[in-house]
């Protein structure tokens, strides 16, 4: 199979060759050491490196740094940059309508303060959200597709909407006005995913084979909201994006979504990522719902890559193989993305581990 | 009638009915309840069941932010009579994510249950560092210092920062405490913190714990 055709298999809950492995992301500094110091090698050379199925994120060569000084410049640079973007990159989230601020070690971005804090902020959409049908980004990243795909699994970071209006909000001002004015949150939510959802019908056009969307809604300990509240105030927008996919997709939320389980499958992703395993049960996951979903993810980022030891990533990836792959459906996954503090040895021997172990027999369980 | 009183404010501000609890609190006033039983009896034990419910996960977050905003304000009508009685706050706590770490969520959460419960909480915000700690535990003298991280990366940080404070010699007029995702009991030892939570109610009940057996309201 190719790297594609794996992917492909294991989001359709079928058994691959082999175990697939993707990231919704990875820093482009481990990146780097990964490829002993090179900054001038293409997506599928770092997947080759590794034996990585899928790519959607950046790499050094593409000058990804240039597209979060732009978010930093403020909105009008942001939307330009968002339409001729100067590096490549397949993500298509929408900005944050928030006071951002930058971590001066490392340049990264971080949301200071959601600037949607009433009805009177409501004209900030229009202030910082780009014309979804402006056709210079599609352009550009079509042909950044054919360029680069080679014969792996290609896909478009994306949202629902919900992680853009709690961040937009702020997490404070959103739970207090699911009480003090519904039809706000509502409002808001349903802006975000009606750009989401252009976004999509053009990318349905667009040769990517999967989506990701990312929509955080839990921390470790529970989901934000009750099931009641998913159903009322975020299912409704999300379809509006969801119902429009013609490609499988890839539903991302870190923490514990158990709460909510039932309501987030009813949007009919083809996988669940990343499933923390300080926040969710992989194993009981898989038994319970492996029919219905893919998974992806579960190796441990709090400790296990970061902190642990080549020979304990080994033992955690195997066991994963193992228990979670045996009848497909299965591709591994940090359990959020490569963040610049994995330990370079850890996701090497993570590559190892999958390489070694990973291939399935003909009866359907990893070797 | 006082009791049912009290019991009604407790109920209000559990189901975080503000206007309610609000009303209810002026008809105690009116009526000569003490201010200070009405904080004691209805407003602490009501965040205290907010919290209990949060923890078992019949509430979740927005339940628990307009139950503790119901709270905050039947305080805020409450103040000028606690003042006039002597009421001081449980205990003060300094709070803030640790330098590098800017994910504010668990650290925004604790702060309101603590402040629901009875504590003065001087928020820090987020990447603060050693100095800015030691900074805040000179000016405020807090009782507690609760350091948040989300990522393993500032994990580190959080020994930094307690190493900075012991080593400013003001680490021991402080309880330290530590939280966030990849945190654990172990590492909370590891680094000398005093304790551990593993939610944000966990820090309120281990706080009002220590100070029990501190027998120690500054």
């Amino acid at each position: 199979m190719t790297p594609k055709q794996r992917v492909m298999t294991a989001l359709a809950r079928g058994i691959p060759d082999r175990v697939p492995w993707m990231e919704g992301s990875v820093d482009e500094s481990l990146q780097v050491k990964l490829m002993d110091g090179r900054r001038d090698f293409t997506h599928a050379d770092l997947c080759r490196k590794l034996g990585m199925d899928a790519f959607g994120w950046s790499v050094p060569s593409g000058g990804a740094a240039k597209a979060s000084q732009a978010a930093f410049a403020g909105p009008q640079v942001a939307k330009a940059a968002f339409y001729h973007p100067s590096s490549v990159t397949f993500d298509f989230t929408p900005p944050w309508i928030a006071e951002m601020g930058r971590d001066s070690k490392t340049g990264r971005l971080f949301v200071k303060k959601g600037l949607l804090t009433g009805r009177d902020k409501l004209h900030l959409f229009e202030e910082f959200l780009p014309d979804p049908h402006h056709p210079a980004r599609y352009a550009a990243v079509a042909e950044w597709i054919a360029r680069y795909r080679e014969e792996f699994a290609v896909f478009a970071r994306i949202r629902l909407g919900t992680a853009s209006t709690i961040e937009s909000m702020g997490l404070d001002v959103f739970s207090i006005m699911l009480y003090e004015d519904p039809d706000l949150v509502k409002q808001i939510h349903r802006r975000f995913s009606e750009w989401s959802a252009a976004v999509v019908e053009h990318l349905n056009a667009m040769d990517f084979d999967f989506y990701w969307a990312f929509d955080d809604i839990a921390d470790t300990k529970a989901s934000w909201i009750d099931p009641a509240m998913y159903e009322e105030f975020l299912k409704p927008h999300q379809l509006l994006v969801t119902r429009l996919m013609q490609r499988p997709w890839v539903y991302h939320s870190d923490g514990n979504i158990s709460p909510v389980l039932e309501q987030v499958l009813s949007l009919g992703m083809s996988a669940i990522h990343p499933v923390q395993p300080s926040a969710m049960d992989i194993f009981d996951l898989k038994a319970r719902y492996g029919q219905r979903v893919c998974i992806v993810g579960n190796i441990d980022l709090d400790y296990t890559l970061t902190r642990g030891t080549p020979e304990e990533v080994e033992r955690e990836v195997k066991e994963k193989i193992e228990r979670v792959g045996r009848g497909g459906g299965y591709i591994v996954s940090s359990a959020n993305s490569l963040a610049d503090y994995v330990k370079p040895e850890n996701a090497l021997a993570m590559a190892r581990t999958i390489d070694q172990y990973g291939w399935y027999e003909k009866a359907g369980a990893p070797a | 009638m006082s009791e049912y009183r009290l019991e009604t404010i407790r109920n209000q501000v559990v189901s975080g009915r503000r206007a309610d609890a609000l009303a209810e609190v002026e008809a105690a006033l009116a009526e000569g309840l003490d201010a200070k039983r009405v904080m004691t009896e209805a407003l602490i034990p009501a965040m205290n069941i907010v919290g209990q419910k949060y923890s078992s996960g019949e509430y979740f977050l927005p339940q628990m932010m307009i139950a503790a905003r119901a709270m905050s304000e039947a305080m805020q009508r409450l103040g000028p009579h606690l003042a006039g009685a002597g009421y001081e706050r449980k205990a003060k706590a300094v709070i803030g994510t640790v330098s590098g770490d800017f994910h504010d969520i668990g650290k925004n959460i604790v702060k309101m249950m603590m402040e629901g419960n009875g504590y003065e909480v001087v928020d820090l915000g987020v990447d603060v560092s050693p100095e800015a700690f030691i900074e805040a535990v000179r000016r405020e003298s807090p009782h507690f210092v609760l350091l948040s991280a989300l990522i393993t990366l500032t994990m580190e940080s959080m020994r930094g920062i307690v190493e900075a404070l012991e080593q400013a010699g003001v680490r021991e007029a402080v309880v330290i405490g530590v939280g966030g995702a990849p945190l654990t009991h172990k590492f909370a030892e590891e680094i000398r913190a005093d304790f551990y939570a593993a939610d944000a109610y966990g820090c309120v009940e281990r706080c009002n714990q220590l100070l029990e057996t501190a027998g120690a309201h500054r």
